[in-house]
């Protein structure tokens, strides 16, 4: 399981405890989102949750401290939309995030198309691109993001933004993730959207996705005041412990 | 097609989209040689929205500016009072052939939404419009007309409330939607192949201007001018003259005297990834968008259509700035002058454009792309006139 998690500097001191409480609550790794002002593929929940965020004054400064303070306990990889990586300058960012312990960078308004120098310089500083993979692509394409992609492949699991929605149906999320596991042999496949309680985390991975990330339902979580320890039992309930997790 | 224009457009999209962008590309290039399509085209352009609009001596205007003569291009007068239709219609034609039952669209000062609108009801397709709550308060008569053609308005709630987040807000229902919706973008911005689309269907502008200008004085003219907010009709007035010798003007919105907020992307902003496309941006730091203020809510976006990024960069077109009180001043002296009540967004191209008449001879002639009428804006211009009194 990889539970998202958007950066808030408000949250900073908070951080470290939180990390601990995903650890112990069968996170494998986790994505740190970095807010932006118009994040198109987001659903109401990470969308006020960004704006809220950069309220506060959320700077790229507290994302590299928020790196280096997750990657100490699980890999880390940072989601965020593109200008904010390009307006650092591609190659800087990614060896920023590299240098504060970040082991990849997923970002959902990049295409394959656009992907080209965006892959060279994640070459360089030794970082995964990741790139998303949806339910609208056909075989050919999905093996051309698979090529593309490093780390893991990041499959939306239906047509939508991020949060509330009706669940994908296993029996329609299985062909899909057997598409991209066909696509990408050799990276586990990772299944998002719509992920929020323990029957539709169950159903992503009776589909045979390797793991699921789970953010908008942990973002209403915490926006609801749970603390540390709730988060850590709730996570549970999604995926409980004695099923043994491939994420 | 191009991808890009120079460095600019290309599409950052949501791996979801890309399909449909591809399909759209390729139904619009499929369209391009099927004359029945073109036809079909052709016969509601003229039959349904009106044109050609026509080329129309400014003479009381041209006295005012005491130079080169002003001419407008009465894009006011397509069928629902502004060049919108012209974009709408074609897209709403590809939409039809695509097999896509549904339209979204976003809107600023509900122009784009009227005339997506229209075009639901008059080729039966469901029209869902995205409007920011600010620009719905700003531009009531058009969230009315919008009802009353058969469109469900949206309002947008989130961010800074205008155009910027209406287009948010009609991408994602795109995404959810993409297999039986089309999203009939308004303006010349968004991922490939939209600005080129639009640039296209909106070309009928300067081919008009083209025929026009000879037919009433011989030549073309020495200056075009148009206002640009995304720069749908900016680019379509343009375009058909980019390989000749004519000046081409670009007006972007200054805003409020003296506000750092102003919607001038072109003269303050920097490169940046904004709705899909490369190109000129207002923003702050690490990227984050900037809020925008312009009296006009067209005007109103902190982007632009990376085809005028790249025309600027190339220098072949000249962008300035025109402040909220100066597109006021213009439409006073349009309705006074000429009997016409101008939009706010082509007000701000008027303003520029009197100015260039009043430093040139009156042998030159100025064409001025006067993109949409002012009755929605009645209200804005009355409370305006009285805070100032």
């Amino acid at each position: 399981m990889v539970p998202y998690l958007m950066v808030d500097r408000r949250r900073r001191r908070r951080l470290a405890g939180t990390v601990r409480a995903l650890e112990q609550g069968g996170a494998a790794a986790l994505e740190l989102g970095f807010p932006f002002s118009d994040p198109i593929a987001d659903g109401p929940t990470l969308e006020a949750a960004a704006d809220r965020s950069l309220a506060a004054g959320t700077r790229w400064a507290d994302l590299r401290a928020a790196v280096s303070v997750a990657s100490a306990r699980l890999p880390t990889a940072v989601m965020t939309y593109a200008n904010p990586v390009w307006s650092r300058g591609v190659a800087r960012a990614l060896e920023e995030l590299r240098a504060a312990g970040a082991t990849g960078l997923i970002v959902p308004d990049l295409s394959f198309e656009e992907s080209a120098p965006w892959r060279s310089a994640a070459r360089r500083a030794r970082l995964s691109l990741v790139l998303l993979a949806a339910p609208t692509a056909s075989p050919a394409r999905m093996r051309a993001i698979a090529s593309a992609s490093s780390g893991f492949l990041y499959l939306v699991s239906r047509f939508g933004i991020t949060g509330r929605a009706p669940p994908t149906a296993s029996r329609t999320l299985r062909p899909l993730v057997s598409e991209a596991h066909r696509a990408a042999p050799r990276l586990p496949v990772l299944v998002g959207f719509g992920i929020r309680d323990r029957s539709s985390a169950r159903q992503a991975l009776a589909s045979g996705a390797d793991g699921i990330v789970v953010g908008s339902a942990l973002q209403e979580r915490l926006d609801g005041g749970a603390s540390d320890s709730e988060v850590e039992r709730w996570l549970h309930t999604l995926v409980p412990p004695s099923q043994p997790d491939k994420g | 097609m191009p991808r890009r224009f120079g460095a600019f457009g290309g599409a950052y999209v949501p791996e979801t989209l890309v399909p449909a962008l591809a399909e759209l590309e390729r139904a619009w290039a499929e369209s391009r040689t099927d004359l029945a399509f073109r036809a079909e085209h052709r016969r509601l352009s003229r039959t349904y929205a009106g044109r050609p609009t026509p080329l129309y001596f400014a003479r009381r205007l041209t006295r005012r500016a005491g130079g080169a003569q002003i001419w407008l291009k009465r894009e006011d007068l397509v069928h629902g009072g502004a060049h919108k239709l012209n974009n709408a219609l074609g897209q709403g034609l590809l939409a039809r052939r695509m097999g896509k039952p549904r339209l979204v669209a976003e809107t600023g000062a509900g122009q784009h939404g009227v005339a997506t609108a229209m075009v639901g009801a008059a080729l039966g397709l469901e029209t869902v419009v995205y409007m920011g709550e600010v620009d719905m308060a700003r531009q009531r008569p058009n969230v009315e007309r919008m009802r009353l053609l058969g469109a469900r308005v949206v309002p947008v709630t989130t961010g800074s409330r205008t155009l910027k987040d209406a287009i948010n807000a009609a991408l994602r229902d795109w995404i959810a939607t993409v297999r039986t919706t089309h999203y009939l973008l308004g303006s010349a911005v968004g991922p490939h192949p939209f600005p080129s689309i639009v640039a296209e269907f909106q070309s009928v502008i300067g081919r008009e201007i083209r025929h026009q200008s000879r037919a009433a004085f011989g030549r073309l003219p020495d200056l075009a001018v148009a206002c640009v907010g995304g720069g749908s009709n900016a680019i379509g007035t343009f375009h058909p003259l980019l390989r000749t010798e004519v000046e081409l003007l670009g007006v972007e919105a200054r805003g409020p005297r003296g506000s750092p907020h102003g919607a001038d992307s072109l003269s303050r902003g920097r490169p940046g990834i904004l709705h899909g496309a490369f190109t000129y941006v207002l923003q702050g730091p690490d990227g984050q968008v900037a809020p925008t203020e312009s009296i006009s809510a067209g005007l109103d976006y902190p982007g632009v259509g990376p085809e005028h990024a790249w025309l600027k960069e190339s220098g072949r077109v000249a962008y300035r700035s025109v402040a909220d009180d100066g597109a006021l001043a213009a439409f006073r002296w349009l309705a006074e002058d000429e009997g016409i009540l101008p939009a706010l967004e082509p007000a701000h191209a008027l303003y520029a454009a009197v100015g260039e008449a009043r430093r040139r001879p009156s042998r030159e002639r100025i064409v001025v792309t006067l993109s949409g009428r002012g009755d929605k804006d009645l209200e804005v211009v009355l409370g305006a006139a009285r805070s100032r009194a």
